[in-house]
């Protein structure tokens, strides 16, 4: 587990590009955190350091957007909070998604947990005395994140706290 | 009477027209995965190049599963809308069913196997009967090393059909007696999804457009445990 801290919206996105840095095709990123925490803000970090030139704006209505990147990587955007039922998320398709050169983000993710699979999870935390500044903790779950762990405390260095 | 077809169980669009002669035309391509983006021109080009107008349909088929959601969903919605605004009715077939049937002549057992993803697999048994396929299991959700036992404990000389037979084919093979079909064989395919669609016409088998439902073989629902969050909605 890593905890962060993000000063700023800026550091938020510098913490989130680090992490689509080191980002591939097939990772699901777990964003969790009450509203106004920064799930979206975060996407915004990430899908930019992808090269996303299209506004990413939040999918809490929509479900799912998909963003084409240069790198021919596609990043979903996925928000459950409507979200009542298991069928409702199965229907989503997330493993399709990170199957089809996909990188898939969800918002809320934390939830349903047990039934993704291998993910890494951002949690995002208000700091109710600073309203610029989060609290960002990271942890993986599964190989495909333990083996690039040291890269991501690497990357993320000058927010450790 | 004139039937479309739409299949896009797999990550291949098919679609068809087929009357009383067979299948009038056929469109299929397996590389592209936008179903959305590729459904509704292939079904207009197939109809300008079959010179067939669209109200000349009768009945609209549609492939119901087991297969890829992100594909499933655009198939089953845009055969619905089409029949319901043409205000005609829907057959529906299960993938397992398409894959199988172009083996009728097999002479022995064959496995339906389509690749769910995740490292699963869709798969049901089917023995040649005369005129087709009878499915003798019912079609469930696996891993390779699951049907490999259920073949073994077959032990019978069985033919695997499917891109999920291809993509596993060492796993399942280890210790079963099988063949494989070929891989142009490998998606189901909108043609005999319209020539078995027309046999059920003919005996007026068909189902409103919104009764028609997708085949999942999935776990029970069960409801977001969102009180695990306490400030959650």
């Amino acid at each position: 587990m890593l905890h962060l801290r993000a000063r700023s919206l800026a550091d938020t996105h510098a913490i989130a590009a680090a992490l689509a840095a080191v980002s591939r095709r097939g990772d699901l990123i777990v964003l969790a955190g009450e509203m106004g925490a920064g799930k979206t803000a975060f996407a915004k970090g990430f899908g930019q350091a992808l090269g996303v030139t299209e506004p990413i704006t939040s999918p809490t209505f929509t479900l799912v957007h998909s963003y084409d990147t240069p790198g021919k990587l596609t990043l979903h955007h996925a928000d459950i909070y409507r979200l009542s039922t298991q069928h409702e998320v199965a229907d989503l398709a997330l493993a399709e998604l990170l199957e089809y050169d996909g990188i898939v983000l969800l918002e809320w993710g934390d939830v349903v947990a047990r039934s993704l699979g291998e993910h890494l999870l951002v949690q995002l935390d208000a700091d109710p005395d600073d309203e610029d500044a989060r609290d960002i903790t990271l942890s993986g779950s599964g190989r495909a994140w333990a083996e690039r762990w040291s890269r991501i405390e690497a990357a993320t260095e000058e927010y450790a706290c | 009477m004139l039937i479309l077809g739409i299949e896009t169980a797999t990550q291949q669009v098919s679609v068809a027209i087929g009357g009383h002669e067979g299948v009038l035309g056929m469109f299929e391509v397996s590389r592209g995965r936008r179903h959305a983006e590729t459904l509704i021109p292939a079904v207009e080009f197939l109809c300008a190049q079959a010179d067939v107008q669209i109200d000349e349909f009768g009945a609209i088929a549609v492939d119901i599963g087991p297969g890829l959601f992100t594909g499933m969903r655009v198939g089953l919605a845009a055969g619905k809308a089409m029949a319901q605004a043409l205000r005609i009715p829907m057959i529906g077939i299960s993938s397992l069913d398409l894959l199988a049937f172009p083996l009728r002549h097999a002479d022995r057992t064959i496995a339906a196997v389509i690749d769910a993803r995740k490292g699963e697999l869709f798969y049901a048994f089917y023995k040649p009967v005369p005129g087709g396929v009878q499915r003798v299991t019912e079609p469930v959700v696996g891993r390779a090393a699951d049907l490999a036992a259920d073949l073994m404990a077959r032990g019978q000389n069985v033919v695997c059909v499917g891109d999920g037979a291809l993509r596993y084919r060492e796993e399942i093979a280890g210790g079963a007696a099988c063949d494989f079909a070929e891989q142009f064989l490998a998606h189901p395919s909108a043609a005999p999804l319209v020539q078995l669609a027309h046999a059920r016409a003919l005996r007026e088998e068909w189902v409103n457009p919104w009764e028609i439902q997708p085949l999942y073989l999935r776990a029970p629902d069960a409801q977001i445990n969102w009180s695990t969050r306490e400030s959650a909605r």
